[in-house]
């Protein structure tokens, strides 16, 4: 946007314009892995004319007020993870989303590479490698996810199939109204990776909110939702494969909530909700562990 | 010394404050849920303070073992947590280099929950 032009915002935009769509904002400080906004649009675009039920995307705006931002449809539904799974209102959402979790999956997966050349593309030995550096920039150690992470790399699968990966799919990141899954929300940790890393994200504790018996989510168990997968892409995902990568999500998570506490700490972003996440690291630990322990 | 009340008295008078007095008076949603959390911050400061010295004390202990120290543990609580983190530093480059020793699994498991412990009791519950 050129030096003097009027500052776009909601509020210039008409009243009903306002009501029907949303700014978006970009982060006003580099994440690493966090793609940059204007890729973000693009993605979301691609995986619209894919078909994938993501919130309309209506136009990147470049530096707004220091910030990148686009212009998304507004979207309604719940987003609140413990809501979704506990909401008696939801109940009939809760019954289809395990099988429309893995339609969009299906969909978003058979996004052509070519078309969001941007994404990195990553197999296993990429991402271990990356929480590794991460971990490296931790000051103090780690050694509950250095355990996990030396198990994760003699076990690393080669890489075999790179898709178009959403990066962050699971409860929480979804817009759910009283009929199932209305949108796919959050594409920010878009890549491309093995597409067993994507299916098997939601079934990382930490995204159950508190419903710990229901694998996925907190809202179903994962088997129909693996076969739902399967017959729609064709592909042949294993709960083991899925074992594997649950592992490596809550590693990620771990380190993420590590490395998060540090951009309180460092005074990067000063927040509470940053500073109490360092010590909530210590869940992820431990479901990391009970996953180990009952691998061995 | 200072008069009472004493640290984890005084983070359980604000904790409370915040929990009866400020909570009930705010709508905005993601006000509530940072004030839920700063509340929560205050909780894993009151337990710190109640049991964190015997864990470190064990956790130094477990280390050591594990790794094969000797050498007597330390009295001044600074100190021992300086060895906490020489220890787990060291076991964290032995798991790196492929040298994890017996009973690592074992004494992380064990370790992780007594952090738990301090940060998050509830979630420990969960695995009962």
């Amino acid at each position: 946007m050129s030096v003097g032009a009027p500052p776009l915002s909601a509020s210039t935009l008409s009243v009903e314009l306002r009501e029907r769509l949303v700014p978006i904002f970009g982060a006003d400080i580099a994440i690493e892995q966090l793609a940059l906004l204007e890729d973000e649009h693009r993605l979301l675009e691609v995986a619209a004319a894919a078909g994938v039920r993501v919130p309309m995307p209506c136009g990147y705006l470049g530096e707004i007020v220091g910030r990148p931002a686009f212009v998304s449809e507004r979207v309604s539904g719940e987003t609140i993870g413990r809501r979704i799974v506990q909401r008696p209102e939801l109940a009939d959402a809760r019954a289809v989303l395990p099988a429309q979790m893995a339609e969009e999956l299906a969909k978003i997966h058979a996004i052509p590479a070519e078309r969001v050349p941007f994404l990195g593309g990553v197999g296993a030995h990429d991402v271990l490698g990356r929480l590794t550096n991460e971990v490296d920039h931790l000051e103090d150690a780690h050694p509950a996810i250095e355990l996990g992470l030396a198990w994760a790399r003699g076990r690393a699968p080669e890489r075999n199939e790179t898709v178009v990966l959403h990066g962050d799919l699971r409860v929480g990141n979804l817009a759910v109204t009283a009929t199932g899954l209305g949108h796919v929300l959050d594409w920010e940790f878009g890549h491309r990776g093995d597409p067993a890393e994507d299916v098997a994200w939601p079934l990382v504790r930490a995204w159950r909110f508190g419903v710990d018996q229901l694998r996925l989510g907190g809202i179903g168990d994962v088997e129909p939702y693996l076969e739902r997968y399967n017959a729609l892409t064709g592909r042949h995902i294993t709960l083991a494969s899925l074992d594997y990568w649950e592992i490596v999500g809550n590693l990620k998570w771990a380190i993420g909530a590590l490395t998060q506490s540090r951009r309180h700490l460092s005074g990067q972003q000063r927040s509470v909700e940053l500073a109490v996440l360092g010590r909530l690291a210590a869940e992820m630990e431990f479901e990391l562990l009970h996953l180990l322990e009952r691998a061995a | 010394m200072q008069d009472r009340p004493d640290a984890a008295e005084l983070a359980q008078a604000v904790r409370e404050f915040i929990e009866t007095e400020v909570l009930p008076g705010i709508d905005d949603p993601r006000l509530r849920f940072r004030t839920l959390v700063a509340a929560n911050g205050l909780g894993i400061l009151e337990r710190e303070i109640a049991l964190g010295a015997p864990l470190v004390r064990r956790e130094v202990g477990s280390l050591a073992r594990l790794l094969g120290h000797a050498d007597p543990l330390p009295d001044d609580p600074g100190e021992l947590r300086r060895r906490a983190v020489d220890l787990n530093r060291e076991l964290a480059q032995r798991i790196r280099a492929g040298d994890t020793p017996e009973g690592a699994l074992a004494h992380l498991v064990a370790t992780v929950a007594d952090k738990l412990r301090i940060a998050s009791p509830r979630y420990l519950e969960r695995y009962r």
